[in-house]
């Protein structure tokens, strides 16, 4: 197994980043997928030592989270979400200086950086200014530093964030052809449904800083629900009582918006009938336009 | 945009090695970077000023009787004793010039990567915090050292050789170890200060501004105050009196201010010490909002 973890606990103050996690990942492209403020990213820093757990073990390539954080980090490359560089660098400078740092010594370094950016589609623009490179020049080039030490396992985290379709694409295929053709481990985190379904195998889905669910891709996909935004005039218990006794889910957002989950097959217009027999007006109803990521969490039945 | 997969991917068949000193990259790239920037490389040759004028008079004090017509009755200016480099430690011009290469060559060094998320791709790194950190001091310590240690040496070596004997060496033998001292006085001050004031913000000209006028403004606090209150003690509140007070005293010399030396060592060793501990809380791999 690449990446072990058990029973990892974060908080952020008083928010509980990681509520328990344990988990088990083999080889090829592993999705990490979740929600906003799921824990995804948390999770990532904690295996590459950025966060320390408060509870909790797990290994990565065999190597202690607490104890042998460098040697994680040689092993590993990381891509980070947030657009990072180094001002005043060409590309290749900036790719094989990253190189070094990992411990590749100065012409090595520089001679496989010229490759690696090659690879990801960079080599005419491996002169110039990384000031000057587009975001999805900027994306490639994050890719390219998180390779250039041949690493065996590549942690992702959002590695399409802020890409135009075409640039999304382009990278997907990257490491797609990574994650299959060359060997090299992949653990992508992510809130984009599509992308992890394009690439990975197998998917972890993280919800409220737990594991809801993680397995084969077709296993989970298996699952179906709709997915309806309701607003009600009236006292909200009673009807949201009678969906959930129907086999229904509720779900009330920040702004009293209810999220209804009715198993696949089922008459929406259960809904109706449940707002007439609680004695409630229904004044909004639409088949839900919420993210990917919140309605795959809904498929696998996640709270 | 360019096609992607130029070539196809190729594992590297060579071995990661385990550096003794892991910073040394992050150095020497720092000090790369630093000579890139064009206007950089005229201040940083006229910041070798003081040193040329200093080894002129090292010259001169030797074949006085050949420049009589310059010297006239100024020749016990020229004097070479511990004095001379005490005066050299605690130039103005040269403490100023040590200041506008931090402004203009290192405000940017812990600025531009807060700026740039830059560290958290150091540290997915096998690279300690304290490795970053040792990494930009030495950047800092490099240009510091040139400016002090080894022009210090220079002038007590070239002294050496023009007078043709170690007289200069048989007086006073604990020189040499005062310029290496003060030299590291002076390197960890400025490494502290100015990696402190980059720290503190990821805007690299306003670390810029800071760095000047925090160096000015104490120095114009101490002289308002002074002036109000004639108490001497004020001197404590000014970067550059501090670093004069203890460089006269590591050379042996008479301070300049009425107050004990060891009073501006501790306020030197405090603000060093609140820098470390700064440092250590604004560096780190990802930003934890709580």
């Amino acid at each position: 197994m690449s990446i072990e973890v058990t029973d990892l606990h974060f908080s952020y103050g008083p928010v509980k980043a990681l509520d328990g996690v344990t988990l088990s990942l083999g080889g090829g492209a592993v999705g990490l997928l979740g929600p906003n403020g799921a824990g995804k990213s948390t999770l990532l820093r904690i295996l590459l030592g950025f966060l320390p757990a408060a509870r909790g073990e797990g290994r990565v390539l065999g190597y202690d989270i607490r104890r042998e954080q460098n040697r994680i980090r040689r092993s590993v490359g990381y891509m980070p979400e947030d657009d990072c560089f180094i001002a005043g660098l060409d590309g290749v400078s900036f790719t094989s200086y990253f190189g070094e740092l990992s411990g590749m010594p100065h012409q090595e370094a520089m001679k496989r950086a010229h490759d690696v950016l090659f690879y990801v589609g960079l080599g005419e623009s491996r002169y110039r200014l990384l000031d000057t490179y587009s975001a999805g020049m900027k994306q490639r080039l994050k890719l390219a530093q998180a390779l250039v030490h041949d690493p065996k396992l590549l942690f992702l985290d959002e590695p399409t964030a802020n890409l135009d379709p075409r640039g999304r694409l382009e990278i997907l295929e990257l490491i797609k052809d990574i994650a299959t053709d060359n060997g090299i481990q992949v653990f992508i985190s992510s809130h984009i449904l599509s992308d992890i379904e394009s690439v990975c195998g197998s998917v972890v889905i993280l919800n409220k800083g737990r594991v809801a669910a993680q397995g084969r891709m077709a296993d989970l996909r298996a699952t179906d629900f709709s997915l309806f935004e309701v607003r009600i005039k009236g006292e909200s218990e009673g009807f949201r009582r009678r969906l959930t006794a129907s086999g229904g889910r509720v779900e009330v957002t920040e702004d009293r918006l209810l999220k209804v989950y009715l198993p696949a097959g089922r008459d929406p217009m259960e809904i109706f009938r449940a707002a007439v027999e609680s004695n409630v007006q229904v004044r909004h109803f639409v088949r839900s336009q919420t993210s990917l990521e919140d309605i795959f969490a809904r498929t696998v039945g996640v709270d | 945009m360019a096609t992607i997969r130029e070539q196809g991917y190729s594992h590297w068949d060579g071995r990661l090695i385990e550096r003794k000193r892991p910073w040394w990259p992050v150095t020497t790239m720092g000090i790369r970077l630093i000579f890139r920037k064009k206007n950089f490389r005229l201040l940083f040759a006229m910041s070798f000023v003081p040193a040329v004028v200093y080894l002129v008079g090292i010259y001169v004090s030797e074949r006085v009787e050949d420049f009589k017509f310059m010297v006239r009755g100024s020749a016990q200016l020229l004097k070479i004793d511990p004095g001379f480099f005490k005066s050299y430690f605690t130039l103005d011009p040269l403490l100023f010039m040590m200041v506008m290469l931090m402004v203009f060559a290192c405000a940017g060094l812990v600025a531009d990567d807060l700026r740039h998320n830059a560290l958290q791709l150091y540290f997915a790194r096998p690279l300690r915090k304290m490795d970053y950190i040792l990494g930009k001091a030495a950047v800092i310590a490099f240009f510091i050292l040139l400016l002090t240690l080894i022009p210090g040496l220079v002038l007590f070596i070239f002294k050496l050789v023009f007078a043709g004997s170690f007289a200069l060496f048989r007086s006073y033998p604990w020189l040499p170890l005062s310029v290496i001292g003060d030299s590291l006085l002076l390197t960890v001050f400025f490494v502290s200060y100015t990696l402190l004031l980059s720290a503190l913000s990821r805007n690299r000209r306003y670390v810029m501004v800071m760095i000047f006028a925090v160096y000015l403004g104490t120095d114009i606090a101490f002289g308002i105050m002074s002036g109000i209150f004639k108490s001497p003690y004020f001197a404590l509140l000014s970067i550059k009196a501090n670093l004069q007070q203890t460089g006269a005293v590591l050379f042996g010399q008479r301070p300049p201010h009425a107050f004990p030396a060891v009073l501006s060592f501790g306020v030197i060793l405090a603000f060093c010490l609140v820098a470390a501990w700064v440092l250590l809380r604004r560096v780190r791999g990802v930003e934890v909002i709580k």
